[in-house]
């Protein structure tokens, strides 16, 4: 942890020689996430090759960076609970700031939208950051639900076959004695009755079809008429 | 995402996000969030809403952390980490009467912190150390300001910074040679002290500067007979009080001269014949009486003396004496507007005396737990409304590092502070099933009869613990219906769990003392002992510490040859040597033999210390870094009784190089399989070398970063990348497992594939060890069993070397302390495990995250994704929040990270320790082997239920239904 001792010297010069690069940062919260709502351990960080700098949140929602020297940096904020933009500064010789939106993993040079610096006073800027949302830490445990279990495509075939299955022979047995007769003529004609052989009509056909018969290949079944 | 997704599945055993669940906090994990030992100097109450009674308690501990910590809970409120790194002492911290900020200063630094949120208001630097802060109470207007005192390059700088913007008001500088020891402020003037003269007789130089401007009034010193030798002889208290006092003890401590801030003589006092030490307690408020306590510490006991100061003449003279107790005792100051009150904690109460008479105002018996030997406390007092009654509270260090409230006598809390500031830690298996283990042993060597007899007695003697055993067996059947799918049990104390997540986590402070965590019981502190204790500013720099299982022991060897033997289960000292500093220990080596573990040490010249190889016989290669940082393999023989040494090969590394990280495989490194199954069912065979290090190397003139591959046997160098634009000020962090090694780095650079783009970013580097390019081939190993980097296979110059995949990632935070997780047969994932300094989390990326083998610039193809998991590669690792294994947890100050294999093959145990210290369980492939909390027992068993109860009800229907058919054909 040399860095400080450094970073320090190296201000330390700066101001000795009082030059023009000596800016200050403020770098500013959005109102989204409540900013009043971050953690302290919230801070910001500035870095380049050989340079670190960090700040701490303040009362007020900024991070104040004090004595920043010409460079690039880029601009992290660190919270614990929300992300935010990663930001490309650029301070120039002459104390002139600028920043644009960076992107991850692609070439330095690739700058997004620019950020407006405000100036506020002699050496001090200011801009904002953008939040890009919240973390979240933990898994979703898949719940057992009755309901879940309902949507599922399948079990939903299944409860019409159900349906089917058990409500017809009711509809059946309520339907008009001629509808009923209709309906077993035409019942007769659906290739149905090819599997179910010469099951009388009327009945359930389940109730004598012989499954051993039918597997077996033979069409016909002599057994049940005895 | 989904793709990923997909590929994970098909995997089976990975899973990509390693996250927790909501509901396995604080039960696979543990935190102690620590602040570190306070500091007396820096450590008070103080309320931090101005118009509410409700008090804080702040501290600026030795370890650098500056913390706010609810009194009524012990609870943590905030944290601030404000010395860079761990600390060991200093700092000062400040609060206004009556403000909500807290002033804090460490090193160059001044900052102030809101007291309440533990958000910034503002922050200097300065260009030289900050000796001293304190708050001008009075100023000419109602804000209150701070007064910093530092040392710039032999200046001394007194500054006035505005209390609400941290800007200077004024500022006083004095070219002199007097070293800056103190400031205070009374009514009229500013004082700065300072000490004048030479080291053997320094003469105390107290400068009055003008409150408004900072102009100079006065000065004077004050003789001290040579009795005064650095700066912290004097003793100074009292600050912005009406009379600040500074005081000192003679030599022989026999008498204390006492010297009133404004006046410009000393007064003398006798102390006790056989005073060992002397501190003086005053208050600090302007509307204090002007009264201060000498505490008196003799060899057996401590005593007080009240002293009233006259403030009109200066004179000081004794009021009463506090008898003489035994035991180290504390006393601790606070006042109430013009009242101030002196707690006593004693071995066995806790009294209160007004400072103006010797009665005792109120008195509490101390409860058993909270008699624990107490070192420095501050208290408050509160006059309880319209009675005589007194609310006392004392936020007290004890001799076991523990930082403990007595409230009335009562223990409130206990904070285990003596945790931070671990230097190093180890895994330690609980030794309890070791002694069935013995005992079988021992029947299995006697001859067969006596053994029956034997195994018979002890089961019959087993049968004892079955009433209770069967006892419990209906509780534990509905708490594992209940209570989730890990049976916890209810066993008191250390004990073993047949998923062997139950450990002992070792960890040794820079303090000096030990301690034993149980991860069974959410890392409770199950033993302490104060095995090396530190003297003042020193700390313990542990070189080696190894854990012999089959023992129960812990060995440990520190950089001043300190030498320890400690059993895991207790903390019990086995075997003890303090170390002196003509000893040097300058690393270790953990030598495995025999199938048992030690330690050997080295010293200044890397030379074995002696004693160490007296009775083992060595004949591995070890590898040195010496001072130049050469790297070298030495072998050791023993040669008529000195120990020789042959240097078998040399790793010097190019002028200006430095080493970065140097990187060993971890000594649990099992492999499950020795190939790679591509996507076209061919098979990449992996590298895998036991004797490999990795040695990063850093030329900070350059900023170059080269990172080597070493053969540990010949010296061979297998591999070798060199990374342009990475900065070494910066944490540089590597690590090596299987057949692959990950380095994680700052790096600015140009590309120079032509395009001229710029890199900047914090990157993590993967590379992969095969033995060939080529699928389906070993090189030129062809079908041979082993190997030896001794001797060559192809060609009479050249070894196998291995065949490096290598990829980069931006990633979006600073990684330290790379570790890999272990398991027991390493058929699970790895995860690169790594500290976030930034975010303060511990993070996971699971293997095929990293894969250097990720296709670029394409998709991978469906075989690919089948076989190997493959994703296609994206440059940048956005760190996910479910990737952190701290999930919402903020863990300050990570030392180093120590993973270890559980039983279970899908766990592995990872424990973090620095400042804080957090446990964890990883299933880098999820729980495969264990049914987790998502497996629900009820509904198991509801569906069971409601399928038994669907054939009970139906089957009746169903045969009524049939026989009614039948019936029907029939008629």
């Amino acid at each position: 942890m040399e860095l400080p001792a450094l970073l320090t010297l190296f201000c330390a010069v700066l101001s000795a020689s009082a030059s023009a690069a000596q800016i200050s940062l403020a770098v500013s919260l959005p109102a989204k996430p409540n900013p009043f709502l971050l953690p302290p351990s919230t801070h910001a960080t500035l870095s380049s090759l050989h340079k670190r700098l960090d700040a701490p949140l303040t009362t007020v929602n900024t991070f104040n960076f004090h004595n920043v020297s010409a460079d690039s940096y880029l601009l992290d904020v660190h919270c614990a609970t929300d992300t935010f933009q990663p930001l490309r500064v650029d301070v120039g010789e002459d104390g002139a700031v600028k920043a644009w939106e960076t992107f991850r993993g692609n070439e330095w040079g690739n700058k997004g939208e620019e950020v407006p610096v405000k100036s506020e006073g002699e050496s001090r800027r200011g801009f904002s950051v953008k939040a890009l949302g919240g973390k979240i830490f933990f898994l979703e445990r898949p719940a057992f639900s009755v309901l879940s279990i309902l949507k599922s495509p399948m079990i939903l075939m299944g409860i019409v076959t159900m349906g089917i299955v058990f409500g017809m022979p009711y509809l059946m047995d309520n339907m008009d004695p001629e509808l009923r007769a209709e309906f077993e003529e035409r019942q007769k004609e659906s290739p149905l009755n090819a599997i179910m052989g010469n099951a009388q009509a009327g009945q359930n056909p389940l109730g004598n079809f012989d499954m051993a018969a039918y597997l077996a290949g033979s069409g016909k079944k002599e057994g049940v008429k005895r | 995402m989904r793709r990923t997704l997909q590929s994970a599945l098909l995997l089976g055993l990975s899973s990509l996000a390693a996250a927790v669940f909501q509901d396995e906090v604080d039960d696979i994990d543990f935190h102690h969030a620590l602040v570190g030992v306070p500091q007396v100097e820096t450590t008070f109450f103080h309320r931090p809403k101005k118009d509410e009674k409700a008090s804080y308690l702040y501290t600026l501990s030795d370890v650098g952390i500056l913390g706010a910590v609810n009194p009524n809970s012990g609870a943590l409120v905030w944290r601030q980490q404000i010395a860079d790194g761990v600390s060991n002492g200093g700092g000062h911290l400040r609060a206004p009467e009556g403000e909500n900020w807290v002033a804090a200063a460490y090193g160059q630094r001044v900052q102030s912190w809101a007291a309440l949120s533990g958000r910034n208001l503002w922050e200097v630097e300065f260009g030289g150390e900050v000796k001293d802060l304190e708050i001008m109470e009075l100023t000419e207007s109602a804000r209150k300001d701070v007064l910093v005192l530092s040392e710039e390059d032999g200046v001394t700088v007194l500054r006035r910074l505005h209390g609400a913007l941290g800007t200077t008001v004024w500022e006083f500088r004095e070219v002199s040679k007097d070293i800056p020891l103190q400031v205070s402020t009374s009514l009229t003037n500013v004082y700065v002290v300072s000490l004048h003269g030479s080291p053997s007789s320094y003469s105390l130089k107290v400068t009055s500067l003008e409150l408004a401007t900072g102009g100079r009034v006065d000065h004077w010193t004050v003789g001290t007979k040579g009795e005064v030798h650095e700066s912290k002889d004097v003793m100074f208290v009292g600050a912005n009080s009406a009379a600040p006092i500074l005081a000192w003890a003679s030599t022989d401590l026999n008498k204390l001269n006492v010297h009133v801030l404004g006046t410009k003589t000393k007064q003398e006092f006798p102390l006790l014949a056989d005073t060992v030490s002397v501190t003086i307690h005053a208050p600090h408020l302007i509307q204090s009486q002007p009264h201060f306590l000498v505490h008196i510490r003799t060899a057996t006991g401590n005593k007080g003396e009240v002293f009233h100061t006259d403030l009109k003449t200066g004179r000081i003279t004794k009021a009463y004496e506090l008898p003489l107790l035994p035991g180290l005792g504390t006393f601790s100051t606070s006042s109430e507007g013009a009242n101030v009150y002196f707690t006593r904690v004693t071995e066995d109460e806790v009294l209160v005396v007004s400072s103006d008479s010797h009665s005792v105002l109120a008195r509490n018996s101390l409860d058993p737990e909270a008699r624990t030997g107490a070192i420095h406390a501050v208290s408050e007092v509160i006059k309880k409304a319209g009675g005589k009654e007194f609310a006392i509270r004392s936020a007290t260090v004890t001799e076991a590092q523990d930082w403990i409230l007595i409230r009335n006598g009562k223990l409130d809390w206990t904070r285990y502070e003596g945790l931070s500031g671990a230097v190093a830690a180890a895994w330690a298996e609980i030794p309890e099933a070791e002694n069935l283990a013995k005992v079988l042993a021992e029947e299995a060597h006697t001859n067969p009869w006596n053994a029956y007899v034997h195994r018979l007695t002890r089961h019959i003697n087993d049968l004892q613990y079955l009433p209770d055993y069967l006892a419990s067996v209906p509780t534990r059947v509905i708490e594992s219906i209940t209570g989730g799918a890990v049976l916890v049990s209810k066993t008191e104390g250390l004990h073993r769990d047949s998923f062997g997540f139950n450990k002992i986590i070792i960890l040794a402070t820079h303090r000096g003392r030990f301690y034993g965590l149980d991860t069974g019981n959410h890392g409770q502190v199950v033993w302490s002992a104060d095995v090396f204790p530190q003297f003042l500013g020193a700390v313990l720099d542990v070189k080696g510490i190894v854990v012999n299982d089959s023992e129960g022991t812990v060995t440990v060897r520190g950089s001043k040859g300190e030498f320890a033997v400690i059993t895991v289960a207790d903390g019990h000292i086995l075997e003890v040597h303090y170390g002196d500093d003509s000893a040097v220990v300058s690393s270790t080596a953990v030598v495995g033999s025999d199938g048992s573990k030690w330690l050997l040490a080295f010293d200044q010249d890397r030379k074995p210390i002696v004693d160490a190889l007296k009775d083992r016989s060595l004949d591995q290669t070890i590898v040195i870094r010496d001072e130049n940082d050469i790297i070298k393999g030495v072998k050791f023989s023993d040669e008529d009784g000195q120990v020789a040494r042959n240097e078998l090969w040399q790793l010097q590394l190019l002028p200006g190089q430095k080493i970065a990280s140097i990187a060993k495989l971890p000594s649990h490194d099992p492999i499950a399989s020795i190939g790679r199954v591509l996507g076209d069912r061919t098979v990449n065979y992996k590298y895998l070398n036991p004797n490999i290090i990795v040695v990063a190397a850093i030329d900070n003139a350059a900023d170059a970063l080269s990172v080597h591959v070493v053969d540990t046997v010949s010296g061979q160098l297998l591999a070798s990348q060199v990374y342009d634009g990475v900065d070494g000020d910066k944490d540089i962090s590597c690590t090596l497992s299987e057949n692959w090694y990950s380095c994680a780095f700052f790096g600015q650079y140009t590309l120079d594939d032509g395009t001229n783009r710029d890199i900047k970013g914090y990157q993590v580097v993967v590379s992969d060890l095969y033995e060939s390019p080529n699928p389906n081939d070993r090189g030129p190993l062809g079908e041979a069993e082993t190997f030896s980097p001794l001797d060559p296979v192809d060609t009479p110059t050249g070894v196998p070397l291995p065949w490096v995949v290598s990829q980069t990632w931006i990633i979006s935070e600073p990684l330290t302390n790379l570790t890999v997780t272990e398991t027991r047969q390493g058929i699970t994932n790895r995860q690169l495990l790594a500290y976030l300094p930034e975010s303060h989390a511990i993070l996971g990326i699971t293997r095929h995250g990293i894969d250097p083998r990720r296709p670029v610039n394409r998709d991978p193809s469906a075989a690919e994704m089948e076989a190997e998991g493959l994703m296609k590669y994206t440059p940048a690792i956005q760190i996910d929040g479910r990737n952190l294994l701290s999930h919402e947890r903020d863990i300050v100050g990570v030392r180093g990270i120590l993973a270890t294999p559980a039983v279970v093959e899908s766990t592995s145990l990872v424990v973090a320790y620095g400042i804080d210290v957090f446990g964890s369980q990883v299933a880098p492939s999820g729980t495969f082997d264990i049914l987790g909390k998502g497996f629900n027992k009820i509904t198991l068993l509801g569906t069971v239920v409601a399928l038994t109860w669907g054939v009970v009800i139906l089957a009746p229907m169903v045969r009524r239904k049939q026989i009614n058919r039948k019936w029907e054909a029939f008629l």
